[in-house]
């Protein structure tokens, strides 16, 4: 009896112990960690653009951030999205399920705190009010050159084989899909985890929006020009060609990985699908309501 | 049990004579499975390096304390509890090397030759000559995933850390993890044979 009071303890001690190390080491380094996220983010949305290595992006180039959160009050929900107007001034439109307009609130906060989550979340809160909870749903990027919009950027998640994969997509105005890029995920080595390369993920690439719609995986080899073609081993304009070849194709599932293949090609569908619409809409109410924005 | 080797001793005992992978053939699954390049071999053996002189350290610290019969869960603990951090400080500070290597990190809280070490020698041991076990069986460890990695990216890919030696893939086998075996144990018989040589030299004089 005495030998497991003693054993309890000390494993609670050296337990607690431990998780103080943890601790410490873990507020040390994460400011550092979300830094790295978000330069791989940065990286990962230049790249979808077409901006590889060194490549430089030109000045008339700018992204404008798009934060979607859901309000839900008692009786009702909407969606609000929060849009940077100008410098430091961001609007709150609030739509409600139909696609109506509810109202817009204006909300002053610094670019640094619009990029910290939390503060964000806050800020909105607050000025939505206690009657109302709100819940931040995703973040869309608007890419513009000379005010023109060139680009969507949009990130998601869906489930994969075992669990989350998350994605960052790059839509053109149209909806015809420019890139995609694999994130985050756990699939199983040596075969789900195909997903992440170019022969796999390049076949999503310049699919238009009425393909990716309706696009499904078939369980064939991939043909070998268009192998050839996705892991970039020949000439630009081939590629160009290739691609265009196989556009109303659906997507060639990984071998041995049909489950995760469908996830990701699924994934891909339901995030474009939403976000037309949701834009749209967006874009339908901006113009109603007069509201002037740079994208 | 007191110990009558100095640190240098200690050191190049994990190196030498009891290597880890070579000789106490301990934490083969990861001297198999990883080491097909030289700089995997490199990165994976600092981190066991740390993980193995922390885990060391604290285990001699506290060992009066440790009850004898919750060792184990509590080796567990102290290798898991360094092992998070050595995880969290790669990925804030070496993002790129944690990307490639980030999933066998985490592994490390299973490799024997940590738990073996802390069991047989600084549960027992004093402080400092803890310290210096840990710091040549890390070594050890290191240099011999360096050595297989070597062998098998030169052979495998004609290529040293990355660059580019023989400009042609002599045999594509050593990248394949069964050639980690092949590689392993050749270069067992090789350390067993150059100390048979050194003791009937030494025999011989």
């Amino acid at each position: 009896m005495k030998d497991i009071i003693t054993i309890v303890v000390r494993l609670t001690v050296s337990c607690l112990l431990a998780a103080v190390v943890m601790g410490v080491c873990f507020i040390f380094t994460s400011n550092a960690k979300k830094h790295n996220e978000h330069v791989k983010e940065q990286q990962v949305m230049y790249e979808l653009l077409g901006y590889k290595g060194d490549a430089k992006v030109p000045e008339s180039v700018a992204m404008h951030e798009i934060y979607r959160y859901v309000i839900t009050t008692v009786e009702s929900q909407s969606i609000g999205y929060l849009v940077a107007v100008h410098g430091e001034e961001f609007l709150l439109v609030e739509i409600d399920l139909d696609g109506k307009f509810l109202k817009n609130i204006p909300l002053t906060m610094s670019e640094a705190d619009a990029l910290e989550g939390d503060l964000r979340d806050k800020k909105v809160q607050e000025i939505v009010g206690p009657s109302a909870t709100v819940k931040f749903a995703d973040q869309t990027v608007v890419v513009t050159d000379d005010g023109k919009r060139i680009a969507y950027l949009i990130s998601g998640k869906f489930q994969g084989f075992k669990t989350f994969v998350s994605v960052m997509l790059a839509v053109d105005p149209s909806f015809t899909l420019l890139g995609l890029e694999i994130l985050e995920h756990e699939e199983d080595p040596g075969l789900g985890a195909e997903i992440e390369k170019d022969y796999f993920k390049n076949q999503f690439k310049g699919k238009p929006f009425a393909v990716l719609k309706n696009i499904d995986v078939v369980k064939a080899p991939i043909p070998a020009d268009y192998l050839k073609a996705l892991n970039g081993k020949v000439d630009e304009q081939e590629i160009l060609k290739i691609r265009d070849m196989y556009k109303d194709k659906d997507i060639y599932a990984l071998t041995g990985a049909t489950i995760s293949s469908r996830a990701v090609s699924n994934g891909v569908k339901g995030i474009v699908k939403k976000f037309a619409y949701r834009v749209t809409v967006l874009d339908k109410v901006l113009a109603e309501q007069r509201l002037t924005v740079p994208f | 049990m007191a110990n009558d080797k100095s640190s240098l001793q200690l050191v190049t005992r994990g190196i030498l004579s009891e290597n880890p992978i070579f000789k106490l053939a301990l934490s083969m699954c990861p001297a198999v499975g990883i080491s097909t390049t030289v700089m995997n071999g490199l990165l994976l053996g600092i981190a066991v390096l740390f993980v193995q002189v922390f885990s060391s350290v604290t285990i001699s610290i506290f060992k009066n304390l440790i009850h004898p019969r919750i060792r184990i869960p509590t080796y567990t603990l102290t290798i898991a509890t360094w092992v998070t951090v050595i995880d969290l400080v790669l990925a804030a500070y070496m993002p790129e090397a944690y990307a490639k290597m980030g999933i066998f990190v985490k592994l490390i809280v299973a490799f024997a030759i940590i738990t073996m070490r802390l069991e047989m020698f600084a549960c027992k041991e004093p402080v400092k000559d803890s310290f210096w076990d840990g710091v040549g069986m890390g070594l050890g460890f290191m240099v011999g995933m360096m050595v297989i990695g070597f062998v098998r990216e030169l052979l495998g890919s004609g290529a040293v850390f990355g660059y580019d030696i023989l400009g042609f893939k002599p045999l594509l086998f050593f990248i394949l993890p069964s050639a980690g075996f092949f590689v392993v144990g050749l270069m067992m018989a090789f350390f067993n044979w150059i100390e048979i040589f050194y003791k009937r030299k030494k025999g011989l004089q």
